[in-house]
């Protein structure tokens, strides 16, 4: 049997995800009552083992061990959770918090290596895209054509009036810089790292 | 300062004062040299007693006033929390306001030990009520004179038994009732809960007897069909104008045989069976309906006469018209009730989507021997009985989405559980199944939870997400929390158990009176627990479900409190002190500023002239304050008095003696009684006045203080009551003055005081006599500083 | 219901919109120069971030501190209403114009990096934008139009059925700003009827995400085609023709993936995809290739295109008329 020793639940946990700057303001995870629309509504819940109410409960029970379960990259970061609440609160956004503090870890930062390169384009370009890891994988599933669109894109886009999509060249140092003192190219590089790494182990 | 402050009510030039010390046998004399403080005081008589409040004294003082001619008393003895009531019948025949008190034994005897100083302090305390009393005028106690006559808006059950309750206490009572027949969401109901007999018993059953007598009651006039127009508030009374929209059929006359609805071409949907059915545009709302006549609705009639042609009566009279009636009462009680919350603001639970999601009101009409089924559990769709039913609760409660409430609707536990178990007794067959968020079924209503377990109804803990069809049934999605499993409940019916809310005619008639309302739109109560009938406005009064959620039996005995506080007001007789506020009209501008600022609501504007209701003024002096043209005083307390009162503790300082004026409000006054009582010491520094509340200080008080030899200013007051905002606002406007003014801000505090924390006064007031003295060496560094530079 | 500008708008670009489906912001132009709407779209705008963001891989200062450059775009070209193509640029811009407003630290951090960075032009102050009134989704920009597009000569489509996807990212993580009941918001099926057709106003899982689930689609393509599975077997009991977007990720999911599921599921859906935007340009009688850009959709838009090609040729004679 476990015991709930005094002076154990602190709700470190909860406060850390209550002050963070993704929370929304007020955020009502204190005022949880597990009534569970959070889940009758989650699309991971019905179709995974996933149960947003329980990641409360094991937030508010300071349950550490949630940020490296694996449970927590389920969420779809669809927001119906946080709109139906009715105190407020909103799983997905602890999930977004739970994640951050997963990627301090390597453990976490694997998790989303095989997005750094949407990073790389943000820097490259000021616009993101879908990560090159997968670009295979998604020819695959959409078929052919995506690839030709791909390749005639500048093409569509000029029959269609609009012009270029990457940004003037000033304007691409600018951001580069800002991402620079934000520390956003400096993660980057953690990523890489441990991307290499895990790429060079395979 | 000159005297010009002093300009109203300036005293005579010569005003006999008499002076009566109390030696209350050693408690105070023994630290208190009384013969110094009796030299000390200039006064036509000065005497001191052993023991001032027995009966003996009171005739000596009697005497002593008589053969002196004296025109003023003050009497130096003990707190006048305790003996100011005793003293004033002391003094008669002086009018009791004639009288002023000085504290000598609670805060001063009992709480210093140096003679000396006790004494010098007991001589200013007795010389500020000397000077105070100076200012005094005589005052009579006000008799508030309420018209024995009441009007109760809305005719439930609430309405109803506030009405009958008054009645039977002599009360005139207008009942008013928007709707052509009273009864409101009771008669509705069917079936009430008894958590006594576990059983259900018949709500109209209960109720009808009451509507009768109310209506056979002489002293009740029902007024249905009516809505109140306009409210104006007048010495204490109300004056109401009611519209009375016509029936187009004389009551009178009417036998309810109901020819005409049989010929009525229009049909319009029933809400008195929540639309389950239709009605003609000439109805009875229900069979039982009070009173017992027809009613054309005026928006659906087509005129067509048919109606008019089979009355045997010819009671029908299509050229009736709006009847406005004026109405004088002493007291309004609102019992204007609540509505079901609209559940269309819940899209994904598919009510009007689906036939078969219903509300349960809708439940209790479906119910309802005289509903839209004769009372068979039928589905809306098909007419079969259900296989099985879902309740949801807390449709619409307990969330605090936009549209949501967040309130605990209260009643719907109940409300399922009496379902349930009701049909459950007819139709075993029929499976339940309650998905709860938490049942709550305080006190003995427990009992009728396990009864209902004990007719296996199903329980599920979740709330569901979301409501849908498949393969020909409602599906009820929702996590079972207490299995961790998401469910998908297939069912015939869907029964949303519908938050409460305020009704519109709440809304309307607090908007009309001024009455204030929560965050949740209900009518506020004036204190939550000492005063739950009462409204923010004096003489109106609030009951059953318009002040919030609640279940009848709560709604009965609110409505009999309700009764018994307008009776207070009518047969009590009440006298009420005068200290409050007074307008000046040769000075109003009539700029309404101290009725946008009065807390109480006490000030309002009748006939183009301000009026204060004395019941409902505290005497707090917010108004004095913002009115521009000093045309606010209030009694008791007025600007000389105040200014007497500052100069009297001061007089006479002595050389590096420090005083510290610490203004209190009553609760703040008592802790320091209290201080004294247990016999906790303090500076001889501390000087107190009592005031209704810091409120009525202004800064020319402040700097006045200082500028005759105040060393520092202590403010207290009782932090939880509806004026503190203000106190806040008032304390900074305070040191910005003495900012400006070259004074230390530190100089004054404010203190939040509560009664039985008298202790932690007594350190403040230490704390804060180190903090002025700090203060003042810091300006005599200053100064020497200057002086040596001088030189 | 908050006020919606139709003048001093910055079109916002995005990123999806951009290399997936370009036709919806050929198609939002085309609609807002029919209607009158004062807009200007602006080279130097990056990138919100939001796939980024929802990736992990974008922190919230670093997201934030974009969002004020972006802002800054806005303020100086005098186009401070913000209006996107793209749910998520909607949520994000949002949230960083919040913290922008009410965290003096973030604020002030940001602005101090903006100042080491000699873009002081980029500094932000308090209530610069207003995340309510100062940003907005193109769909409330045309919801506001309703009544012009009603009246707008338009192609007959009554033939057809529609449903709507009320992007999540819209209706419910800024939810107090959603226009409508956020449970339900009707805001596409309003403008649909306006452009004459039927609409399905409420279908199981209505309320349900595209499943596109950011990382999902990706990482996890199961689970992420199960739940747009359930949507596009509910539309089809509905028989839906076509479903109306709002957001170029929910778009790309159900418009790319549908072969895919229907290959899975060996059925057919028979279901269109467009933005409302493109909807709106094909009822005002706008060029398929040209304006609304059906060659970069992955179901085909032609069926519907043959469908009207009569009451088009009528339309246009009747259009050029005008």
């Amino acid at each position: 049997m476990k015991t709930l020793k005094i002076g154990e639940n602190t709700f470190e946990l909860a406060d850390s995800i209550i002050n963070d700057l993704k929370a929304s303001e007020n955020l009502g995870l204190l005022k949880c009552i597990q009534c569970g629309m959070c889940t009758s509504v989650c699309p991971a819940a019905s179709h995974t083992d996933y149960d947003p109410r329980v990641i409360v409960k094991r937030v508010l029970d300071e349950d550490d061990s949630l940020i490296s379960d694996d449970i927590i990259w389920n969420c779809f970061y669809c927001y119906s959770c946080h709109s139906v609440c009715p105190v407020n609160n909103s799983v997905c956004e602890i999930n977004q918090i739970l994640r951050q503090k997963s990627i301090e870890k390597v453990d976490g930062i694997r998790k989303i290596a095989s997005f750094l390169a949407y990073g790389d384009s943000f820097l490259e370009l000021g616009i993101g895209s879908i990560p090159n890891d997968f670009f295979n994988e998604l020819i695959k599933d959409i078929g052919e054509e995506y690839f030709e669109l791909k390749i005639h894109l500048d093409d569509i886009r000029e029959e269609l009036g609009l012009g270029t999509i990457i940004l003037p060249e000033n304007d691409l140092n600018d951001i580069k810089k800002i991402l620079k003192k934000t520390g956003f190219t400096d993660r980057l590089t953690k990523i890489r790292r441990v991307k290499k790494d895990e790429e060079d182990t395979r | 300062m000159n005297n010009n402050h002093f300009s109203r009510y300036a005293p005579k030039s010569s005003i006999d004062i008499g002076v009566f010390l109390c030696r209350c046998g050693g408690n105070i004399s023994d630290t208190v040299d009384i013969e110094r403080l009796k030299s000390s005081i200039d006064a036509k008589v000065v005497k001191d007693f052993e023991n001032l409040c027995s009966l003996k004294c009171q005739k000596n003082i009697r005497d002593i006033i008589l053969e002196e001619d004296l025109d003023r008393a003050v009497i130096a003895a003990c707190s006048p929390i305790t003996h100011e009531k005793t003293f004033r019948n002391h003094v008669a025949p002086l009018n009791p306001y004639l009288l002023e008190m000085a504290n000598l034994r609670e805060q001063c005897s009992w709480v210093h030990s140096d003679s000396d100083k006790a004494t010098d302090k007991a001589i200013s305390l007795t010389n500020a009520a000397v000077e105070r009393v100076k200012y005094a005028r005589p005052l009579d106690t006000i008799v508030r004179k309420t018209k024995k006559s009441a009007a109760v808006i809305g005719g439930g059950i609430s309405g109803i038994t506030a009405a009958l309750s008054l009645a039977k206490q002599g009360v005139k009572v207008d009942l008013i009732e928007k709707k052509p027949s009273v009864g409101g969401n009771m008669i509705k109901i069917g079936k009430v809960f008894s958590p006594e007999k576990l059983a259900e018993e018949c709500a109209l059953c209960l109720f009808n007897p009451l509507i009768n007598e109310a209506v056979q009651h002489d002293n009740i006039n029902i007024i249905t069909n009516a809505e109140v127009k306009s409210s104006e508030r007048k010495a204490g009374n109300f004056n109401l104008l009611v519209e009375k929209k016509p029936r187009q059929v004389w009551v009178d006359r009417c036998t309810a045989c109901g020819n005409c609805a049989e010929v009525c071409p229009i049909d319009v949907p029933n809400e008195w069976n929540e639309n389950l059915m239709m009605r003609k545009a000439i109805y009875k709302p229900f069979p039982q309906s009070v009173p017992d006549t027809y009613t054309i609705d005026e928006e659906h009639c087509i005129k067509c006469g048919n109606c008019e042609k089979v009355c045997n009566m010819n009671a029908i009279n299509f050229s009736m018209k709006t009847e406005v009636i004026p109405l004088n009462v002493g007291s309004v009680v609102i019992a204007t009730g609540h509505k079901g919350f609209d559940l269309k603001k819940r899209p994904e639970y598919g009510y009007t989507r689906y036939d078969d999601v219903i509300s349960q009101m809708e439940l209790a009409r479906i119910m309802g021997v005289n509903g839209p089924t004769n009372g068979k559990l039928q589905r809306p769709s098909n007419g079969e009985i259900p296989r099985r039913l879902v309740m949801i609760q807390c449709a619409g409660s307990r969330d605090e989405k936009p549209e949501g409430k967040r309130y605990c609707s209260k009643v719907c536990c109940m409300v399922a559980l009496k379902h349930a178990n009701f049909i459950k007794h007819y139709y075993p067959e029929t499976e339940i199944i309650i998905c709860y968020t938490d049942m709550r079924t305080p006190g003995m209503y427990e009992n009728y939870f396990r009864y209902g377990q004990s007719n296996k109804i199903k329980l599920i803990r979740g709330r569901p997400g979301d409501v849908t069809r498949k393969n020909g049934n409602l599906i009820v999605r929702v996590e079972d929390t207490l299995r961790g499993e998401q469910l998908e409940i297939e069912t015939d019916m869907i029964i949303l158990s519908e938050a409460m809310e305020a009704s519109d005619g709440t809304l309307e008639v607090a908007k009309l009176l001024n009455v204030g309302l929560t965050e949740d739109l209900f009518v506020k109560e004036k204190h939550s627990k000492i005063k739950p009938v009462n409204t923010d406005i004096e003489g109106i009064f609030v009951c059953g479900t318009a002040q919030g959620p609640k279940d009848i039996t709560d709604s009965v005995s609110q409505a009999n409190a309700a009764a018994s506080k307008v009776s207070e007001l009518m047969n009590g007789g009440l006298e009420i002190e005068p200290l409050i506020a007074e307008i000046d009209h040769s000075e109003c501008k009539l700029c309404g500023a101290c009725i946008d600022s009065c807390k109480y609501k006490a000030v309002y504007m009748y006939d183009e002239r301000i009026s204060v209701d004395p019941i409902a003024c505290n005497g707090c002096g917010i108004c004095v304050a913002k009115c521009k043209n000093n045309a606010i005083e209030i009694m008791g307390q007025t600007d000389s008095q105040i200014y007497a009162m500052i100069s009297g503790m001061l007089k006479d300082k002595k050389d590096g003696e420090r005083r510290i004026l610490v203004f209190l409000d009553y609760i703040g006054y008592v802790a320091a009684d209290n201080i004294g009582v247990n016999r906790i010491p303090y500076p001889e520094s501390v000087r107190i006045i009592r005031i209704t509340s810091i409120n009525r200080l202004m800064p020319k008080h402040i700097i006045h203080a200082f500028e005759n030899g105040a060393d520092g200013i202590f403010l207290g007051e009782y932090p939880d009551n509806v004026v503190y905002s203000n106190i806040q606002e008032k304390v900074h406007e305070f040191k910005t003055q003495l900012i400006k003014n070259g004074i230390d801000p530190d100089r004054l505090m404010y203190y939040k005081v509560y009664a039985p924390y008298f202790r932690g006064l007594a350190k403040k007031f230490y704390e804060f006599d180190k903090q002025v003295s700090k203060s003042l060496d810091k300006l005599e560094a200053v100064l020497y500083k200057a002086s040596s530079k001088d030189i | 219901m908050k006020k919606i500008p139709d003048k001093e708008i910055l079109l916002f670009k995005s990123c999806l919109v951009s290399v997936e489906y370009p036709g919806i912001e050929s198609s939002t132009k085309y609609v807002f120069d029919k209607l009158g709407i004062e807009y200007i779209v602006d080279d130097r705008q990056s990138c919100c971030t939001g796939l980024g963001y929802y990736y992990d891989l974008f922190d919230q200062f670093s997201t934030t501190a974009l969002a004020a450059r972006n802002f800054a775009i806005a303020r100086e070209t005098n186009h401070k209403n913000i209006a996107t193509m793209c749910a998520t640029c909607y949520a994000i811009l949002k949230k960083s114009s919040n913290i922008l407003n009410k965290n003096d630290n973030v604020r002030k951090k940001i602005n101090e990096i903006f100042e080491d960075s000699k873009l002081e032009e980029l500094k932000y102050k308090v209530d610069d934008v207003d995340s309510r009134n100062n940003i907005f989704h193109t769909v409330e920009i045309l919801f506001n139009k309703a009544k012009e597009i009603e009246d707008y000569p338009k192609i007959d489509l009554s033939q057809f059925k529609v449903a709507s996807h009320h992007a999540c990212h819209y209706c419910k993580v800024h939810y107090k700003d959603t226009i409508g009941n956020l449970r339900d918001p009707m805001i596409i099926e309003t403008l649909a009827k306006s452009c004459g057709v039927e609409t399905v106003d409420w279908y199981d899982y209505k309320r349900t995400t595209c499943g596109a689930g950011f990382r999902q689609r990706f990482t996890n393509l199961d689970l992420s085609l199960s739940v747009t599975t359930d949507k596009l077997v509910s539309l089809k009991e509905n028989n839906v023709d076509i479903l109306i977007h709002m957001c170029p990720n929910c778009q790309m999911q159900f418009d790319r993936y549908q072969p895919k599921i229907e290959e899975m599921l060996d059925t057919k859906f028979n279901i269109v995809h467009l933005n409302i935007s493109q909807f709106i340009a094909l009822a005002m009688g706008a060029d398929p290739y040209k304006v609304i850009g059906v060659q970069t959709h992955t179901v085909p838009v032609d069926p519907i295109l043959e469908k009207i090609k009569l009451n088009q040729t009528i339309c246009y004679e009747r259009l050029s008329q005008i």
